[in-house]
Order: structure tokens, then sequence, then C-alpha cells
């Protein structure tokens, strides 16, 4: 499954779905929201928006890279969009395969390839204003 | 329609104060269509070199055609995950 979503992710759901009699591992990633703090303020919540339906698109790409390149029989990506609280999921990635390695190997692989070519950007809100992450543009005083 | 659309995401949405426009062109090029976008909004200017363009849906160079009808996206670096 690959999909951009807007309430919380089910990552109980996805490991249970990506089971099957030919696999020996599942390999599961969870990127959560990090709370950065500073002497005057602190992150209240994440926002992520994306580029739909390219955004989509790109998941299902890295998903067919992934089937390429390892022995993998289910690979699942889901992103979160919109507010997204502190040490809540904001994406998960599932793949299974007969073997160990294929498995942690493609799921490193799916984090990476979001973070290089995916159409989704996050805003830290904080206390004192925001921050577009990667561009350091914002209503902060102390963004850049 | 005539013209582009151009959505805007993240900060250039918020530099250039819009998140979607309509840029009158025929055909062009991206980075024609660019010049146009940012003289029409000058804050997002400086932040040209950290862009990439998308042209209906997929990542775009610079001198990528753009016709009339199209749909150009401005996309500053991602940061998902």
């Amino acid at each position: 499954m690959f999909a951009i979503v807007e309430g919380q992710i089910d990552v109980a759901a996805l490991i249970s779905s990506a089971r099957r009699p030919d696999c020996g591992a599942i390999s599961t990633f969870v990127g959560t929201t990090r709370i950065d703090e500073s002497e005057e303020a602190s992150v209240e919540y994440l926002e992520y928006e994306a580029y739909r339906p390219m955004a989509d698109r790109k998941l299902e790409e890295i998903g067919a890279e992934i089937e390429e390149r390892w022995d993998v029989r289910e690979v699942s990506i889901v992103h979160r969009v919109g507010r997204v609280e502190p040490a809540e999921a904001s994406v998960a990635i599932v793949v299974a395969s007969p073997r160990r390695a294929a498995a942690f190997e493609a799921s490193r692989y799916a984090i990476e390839r979001i973070k290089e070519m995916v159409p989704i950007w996050k805003r830290e809100v904080w206390s004192d204003g925001y921050v577009w992450v990667g561009s350091q543009v914002g209503t902060r005083e102390t963004a850049r | 329609m005539d013209g582009v659309k151009v959505l805007l995401f993240g900060a250039a949405a918020d530099r250039a104060g819009t998140r979607e426009t309509q840029v009158p062109a025929g055909e062009i090029t991206v980075e024609e269509l660019w010049l146009l976008l940012a003289e029409r909004h000058p804050g997002l200017s400086p932040m040209r070199d950290t862009l990439a363009f998308a042209v209906n849906g997929e990542y775009a160079r610079g001198d990528a055609r753009v016709s009339p009808g199209d749909e150009v996206a401005v996309l500053p670096p991602v940061s998902g995950g």
C-alpha cells in the first residue's frame, strides 16, 4: 500500500497485512515527530503538506525501485499530511522479505528516497512562530 | 483557459503570498516561466537556487517546454519523513 493520509497511521495494521508464509522477515521503519527546543521556545507540533497526486506517484515509484533491487514480497509506505503531534508517526514503512537483510536494506532505502525526492514539506510550529524545514523560511525571529 | 497554472508549496507559497496563480504565457520554458513568476512575486527570487520544478506532476529541468494548459509546480527542498 502506498498512501498519503490525514489521520493517524495504524502501524500495527500495516505490519499485520505484510505477514506472508513465504517471508521470514518484516522490517518496519516509523518516523516520528521530534520536538526541538531552544532556550526561549519549543516546537508545539509539525504540519506537513504534499503535492498530490505527484507525491502519491513518487511513493509508488520508490516501491518499484525496491522491487527491482531486492527480493521483497510486500512494501507499504504511508506518509501523513496535516498536523502531527509530538512523538506521533509521520511516516511508516513496512517491508516483507524472505530474508532479513533485504527487508532491513529496503526499508532504509525507502526513507532515504522519501527525504530526497517525494514532494512533501514540513513546517515546525514553535511557540513563537513557524519555520519551513529545509528552506529556513518562516515567521520566527531566529529563522534564517 | 489561457496561460499556465502555477502551484506553489511550502516556503515558496509563503514567499509568493499565494498557493496558486495563473501566468499568461504561450509556449515557453520552465526557466522563462520562472522569470515571469519572480517578476510578479519578487519575494521568491532569493529562493531560486533551492527550487525544483515539476511540469504536469513530473520533475522538469529549466529548459523543459511548457504549454498553455500545463500545470507547473514550484517545489522548495523537500522535507518529508
